[in-house]
């Protein structure tokens, strides 16, 4: 294979000089492909036809009988891919070489608008990428071009991404992660025995930690939190008796809690405050449901796929009654006076008080369809006249597919004159077309969901059938049958999982939920000086992610599975830089890599009561808010940075949980204290070698529990801790008389009296208080 | 140990290293040398503020300042019934509304300042790009920063609350933190946060015990940043310090905080900009109300929600008039699309990628209308040299023309955020006569 490396090195160079990388793994021998050529066919493919083209030149596009029908790749499974790209690549050689009526090269034509271009003018004429397709096409054209192996080109869109775009990233230490992981999953430390095992067995050892972590009580809770972040399901307006369960189909039991009978409590105020607790779990229980559902899904194992596949709800026993099924389920709940204890049930198909409003079904039962068909994900993505389910089919290709559909809108020269030129221009103008061909087919699957106040019904069809005026339902050009009309959602639910953005989708949910936030975007800016390296760093992301979606698949959508191959992946393992100048190019490759995530309201309360035992319980409702949280209503992103409000509370936190924890552990026996079991208050600094090797050491345990660092008992970090604590103690002596007693709000609660008459305990809270302000803590 | 001056010059430096633009903002004031001397001397910025108020949902501006009494494009009038004040026309709408501020009141206490735009071509017709391209000028990109986000961060980013925002598209681009607070009391919530329950005589540490803690933060931000950090923590580090540091100067918001907190929606949010205008923390504010997507009940709806909105802007002026920071406010009143000139089956009225906008505030010169539709509510081709329209040819004025032209009206135009976050606009289709 000595060709074969040196065609490796050539290409090096080659990518080198644009910024990227390729290797032309798995190329013939016999067929090299000069670099230039393919550096130029892969930019084409990336600045131009991936970009714009692919967006209608596809199958299901609206240019899909164009006679130049391109395969995108992200909708075949890995096996089809090789050869998708080989066909790709051959169509666009084939096409380079014709030419337009007005003798023009067909490409040029077709993009700037010309030769009846149905999508219009795509590229203008003075673009950087009209100047990239220019260049392929002036390439194509000439001998050696036009004879190149189309599997050859085609290889030139691979990349080198594993091991040199990793090179000079340092991944965090197995105990590291170990930490990150049970603190993000489970809200909590790692336990000594966990920490033994990953001592003893490294990476494999987190993996089986985390199969006994994700069987916690507060994994669930983190699990729902995340998914919440995404469905949002928890913010339907309203009382949810009133919007999720209708007047039409539940009128007679979603009001349950009004008559049931609460006699035994004899004093009437109280009787009136269990009124409104009673109500109050109703609502929050059916709320929480969707999210319910996916616990379950994960609890028990079950495959992923079933969040839109399920044929069952979760109840509980006071949402059981708002459906009516209280009686039929009462014995299955191990208490029914449990409002949050949920099992599944599948729903008979529902009755109007009108006939006219009863639900069609084959089988007698509710068409459910996972989460798709919750009358929680109905009301929180509601339909209007005019918007005809179509905010339901956006919001499904976004949760379900990964896909922002309105993303596939381009500018348009004149928007409002194309909506006035066409009768139906969703259905006749390109620029409408192109996201409504694929918009309003799964628009229609929603279609006997056609009500538009919930409080009065949610299911209900269209009294005229639906409209003839929009592309009939179906998915991605396949026509739902009249067959399956009456379960549309559970037909759409079977489709979804077979795609395979489905799995990706899936996998960026579980991105997200450890990371906080969305996996990379191919860059916008072709014209951007670091396009290239933008563009390296979202390959390598995406080829990451679509790997571990491939084995989530092929895993049996297991989700359990699909977290700890995350955790395990360098995605979320790369932690530092070795030390080497790095230059533009290469900090934008890395831009995005590492963790690195300020925890939100949530999180750090929990990882508060994880470290001092309770947490500080302030970041709650407005305050949630103010500290970047999300109300799923209005507020529905979370904030990414701290502002300095934010700065503000998180000085406020480390303040005051100093404050209630500092001389509490001291008043406590050493064995039951958290921060300080090795040192004592009348340690000073300076007063020995003895006495500073004991404060060196109780720092070194403090930065082990508050900030998860492993560090060296005179290491720079505890120098610098030891020097604080020192400075605050020697200063408080120099200031004469001292108070022998902490702050009176700070020895509030101890379990015996603590004095401080060396300034030893208040200089201990300083500690603890600039720890508390440190990244290592306030992100994760 | 480094004194306070030197850490925070020191985190100016590392920060322009860093590439966060966190330089030394426009007219600050040295940082203070004590930490109890801290709240008092923080830097404060003193203007200009910069307002963008957000009719969320697609406004119909057939109701407000482009009027249309031919056609059946609006039903609440007829040509003849048409208003006028200086050079402003405008919906009457006294007579159909039932609270808020008439177009008429409007347009007579604020058109000599107000400047119109109308037959702006939001090119696209979707709530979510639309609000994007309105707020950012880019339609294309996900990573533009909204024009408030841009100003903030050129102008003062280290201002505690640079960036406010109560909805709406609210994307940074990386440069300037956003902050939201939800309601009046929050701002009392972080005004004091070294001292119990935020009562002054009661501070948590001892002056001396706080100062080292300040310090020996500083020492490790510099050490963290002479470390090889993935860019992620570099810049998580930086923006981490800096919220801590520069929250200090929350505190000067305590006085401007108002007893009461208004009812209306508009007014809550101007009252805490305004407060955090007053106080020096706060460089722009994205105020935003919804509602306004009336694909069905167009009429009734818009006359209920434009009518709010006007009055918050009034809120807005009065109030900061009160402050004694007006003349240093300039309003940007917006909304995503606008509405069909026809009504549907439920007297409503769909998206429409033809709209306008409104200014108001220091260096715009007022009562003025600039841009036209056509009878059809179609927008006539324009002239930027002129700024006038035309029958045949001239540019389609789009969002990034109107940001381009606001970037320089803030005298951001050149700086670095704006040139990495550049738009574009070739010099022949600037407007540079905008703003009189």
């Amino acid at each position: 294979m000595p060709r074969l490396s040196i065609h490796f090195s050539r290409a090096w160079i080659c990518w080198a000089a644009l910024g990227c990388t390729v290797v032309l793994s798995g190329v013939s021998a016999s067929e090299p492909v000069p670099c230039d050529q393919a550096a130029v066919y892969r930019e084409a493919w990336i600045k131009v036809f991936e970009r714009s083209c692919l967006t209608c030149h596809r199958r299901g596009g609206d240019a899909e009988e164009s006679g130049f029908c391109l395969a995108d790749v992200s909708h075949l499974p890995a096996a089809s891919r090789e050869a998708a790209l080989g066909a790709n690549a051959e169509l666009i050689r084939t096409l380079a070489n014709n030419d337009s009526s007005d003798s023009r090269p067909l490409f040029l034509a077709k993009a700037t608008g010309g030769d009846n271009h149905g999508g219009g003018a795509i590229l203008a004429p003075d673009s950087a990428a009209y100047r990239v397709l220019e260049s392929l096409v002036g390439m194509l054209r000439t001998p050696s071009g036009n004879s190149l192996h189309t599997t050859a080109l085609a290889n030139g869109l691979r990349e080198d991404l594993d091991d040199a775009f990793l090179q000079g990233v340092v991944m965090i230490s197995d105990q590291g992660l170990l930490r990150r992981a049970t603190l993000s999953l489970a809200g909590r430390l790692p336990t000594e025995h966990e920490r033994t095992r990953v001592e003893a067995k490294g990476l494999e050892g987190v993996r089986e930690v985390l199969d006994g972590v994700m069987q916690e009580d507060a994994f669930y809770a983190r699990l729902r939190e995340a998914f919440n972040d995404i469905f949002l399901t928890l913010g339907i307006d309203g009382n949810a008796d009133a919007t999720v369960l209708s007047y039409e189909h539940f009128e007679k039991t979603r009001l349950w809690y009004q008559q049931h009978d609460l006699s035994q409590i004899e004093d009437e105020k109280e009787r009136q405050q269990a009124g409104y607790k009673l109500a109050n779990d109703y609502r929050a229980a059916l709320l929480d449901e969707p999210m319910r559902l996916i616990e379950h899904i994960v609890r028990e194992d079950r495959p992923f796929s079933e969040i839109l596949t399920a044929d069952y709800i979760m109840v509980s026993p006071y949402t059981a009654r708002g459906y009516g099924v209280f009686d039929e389920l009462k014995d299955q709940f191990a208490s029914v006076d449990d409002p949050f204890a949920y099992v599944p049930v599948k729903l008979k198909a529902l009755v109007g008080r009108n006939r006219l409003e009863d639900q069609d079904s084959a089988t007698g039962f509710y068409p459910h369809a996972g989460l798709l068909s919750t009358f929680q994900y109905l009301s929180r993505y509601p339909t209007t006249e005019t918007n005809r389910n179509r905010l339901r089919a956006r919001m499904y290709y976004q949760h379900f597919l990964g896909v922002d559909v309105l993303e596939m809108a381009d500018r348009v020269s004149d928007a409002a004159a194309v909506t006035a030129a066409y009768e139906i221009p969703t259905m006749q103008a390109a620029e409408c077309v192109v996201c409504h061909r694929t918009l309003d087919p799964v628009a229609g699957l929603f279609q006997e969901y056609w009500r538009f106040d919930a409080n009065f019904a949610i299911y209900g069809k269209r009294k005229e059938g639906w409209f003839l005026d929009m592309f009939p339902a179906g998915f991605e050009g396949e026509a739902l049958p009249d067959s399956e009309r009456w379960r549309a959602l559970q037909w759409l639910g079977e489709q979804t999982v077979h795609d395979p953005r489905f799995a990706v989708a899936m996998t960026e949910h579980a991105y997200a939920m450890l990371t906080g936030r969305r996996p990379l975007l191919p860059p916008g800016d072709i014209d951007d000086p670091l396009y290239a390296a933008r563009y390296r760093a979202f390959r390598f992301q995406r080829a990451e992610m679509e790997a571990i979606a491939a084995r989530f698949a092929a895993n049996g959508f297991h989700f359990k599975a699909l977290l700890t191959d995350l955790v395990a992946s360098e995605l979320y393992r790369a932690d530092a830089l070795s030390p080497a100048p790095l230059p533009p190019e290469r900090l934008a490759e890395l831009d995005d890599l590492g963790v690195v995530r300020l925890l939100s309201p949530e999180q750090l309360e929990r990882k508060i009561t994880a470290i001092f035992g309770k947490s500080w319980g302030k970041l709650s409702e407005q305050t949630a808010i103010l500290y970047g949280g999300i109300d799923s209503k209005e507020v529905t992103e979370r904030a990414s940075d701290p502002s300095g409000a934010m700065g503000s509370l998180q000085r406020s936190m480390a303040n005051d949980v100093a404050c209630r924890n500092v001389a509490l552990d001291f008043s406590r026996p050493p064995s039951q204290r958290r921060l300080f079991p090795t040192i004592e208050p009348d340690v000073l600094p300076g007063a020995s070698s003895e006495a500073d090797e004991q404060v060196r050491a109780a720092i070194v345990f403090l930065h082990q529990q508050l900030l998860g660092r492993d560090d060296a008992i005179h290491s720079e970090e505890v120098d610098r801790t030891f020097r604080l604590f020192a400075s605050i103690v020697e200063a408080a002596h120099e200031q004469g008389q001292i108070d022998p007693r902490e702050t009176w709000a700070c020895r509030q609660g101890l379990e015996r009296e603590v004095d401080d008459p060396h300034y030893t305990v208040r200089g201990w809270r300083g500690v603890v208080t600039y720890l508390l302000r440190r990244q290592e803590f306030l992100y994760e | 140990m480094s004194s306070v001056p030197a850490m925070r010059r020191n985190f100016l430096k590392r920060c322009a290293a860093a590439g966060l633009g966190l330089s030394a903002p426009i007219g600050l004031r040295p940082w203070a040398t004590s930490a109890a001397a801290d709240t008092e001397d923080l830097p404060g910025y003193d203007g200009p503020y910069y307002v963008v108020l957000n009719a969320s949902g697609g406004w119909d501006t057939t109701a407000l300042m482009d009027p249309k009494g031919i056609g059946g494009i609006n039903r609440l009038y007829e040509q003849g019934d048409i208003c006028t004040h200086g050079n402003h026309t405008f919906a009457p709408t006294a007579k159909h509304m039932t609270a808020g501020l008439s177009n008429e009141d409007f347009f007579h206490e604020f058109g000599n300042e107000l400047l119109v735009f109308n037959g702006l071509d939001y090119s696209v017709n979707n709530h979510a790009p639309c609000s994007r391209y309105m707020a950012t000028g880019k339609l294309d990109s996900l990573a533009y920063p909204t024009f408030a986000a841009l100003v903030a961060a050129c102008k003062a980013p280290t201002c505690p609350l640079a960036f406010l925002t109560f909805g709406n598209y609210s994307a940074t681009g990386n440069l300037v933190a956003m902050s939201r607070v939800p309601y009046l009391p929050s701002l009392k919530r972080v005004a004091n946060a070294d001292a119990i329950d935020g009562n002054d005589a009661a501070p948590y540490h001892d002056p001396f015990a706080l100062r080292a803690i300040e310090e020996t933060l500083a020492e490790h931000q510099r050490f963290q940043a002479a470390q090889p950090l993935l860019p992620r923590r570099a810049r998580a580090e930086s923006m981490l310090y800096a919220a801590q540091v520069n929250s200090k100067a929350l505190a000067r918001i305590t006085p401007h905080i108002p007893k009461d907190s208004p009812k209306q929606r508009l007014a809550q949010q101007a009252e805490i900009a305004l407060a955090s205008f007053k106080a020096g923390v706060c460089v722009s504010a994205n105020l935003s109300i919804g509602q306004f997507d009336s694909h069905a009940n167009n009429d009734a709806d818009q006359m209920k929600l434009i009518p709010e909105f006007l009055e918050g802007i009034a809120t807005l002026l009065h109030r900061a008039e009160e402050l004694q920071i007006r003349e240093k406010l300039v309003v940007i009143a917006q909304s995503e699309m606008g509405r069909t000139p026809d009504y549907n089956s439920g007297n409503g009225k769909d998206h429409w990628s033809i709209g306008s906008i409104m200014f108001l505030g220091p260096g715009i010169t007022g009562n003025r209308v600039i841009g036209k539709t056509d009878e059809r509510q179609f927008a006539k081709p324009f002239d930027p040299q002129t700024l006038s329209t035309t029958e045949t040819e001239g540019i389609r004025v789009r969002p990034e023309h109107v940001h381009d032209a606001l970037r320089r009206l803030a005298g951001i135009a050149n700086h670095p955020h704006s040139e990495t976050f550049a738009l574009g606009i070739p010099p022949a289709e600037q407007l540079l006569g905008l703003w009189g």
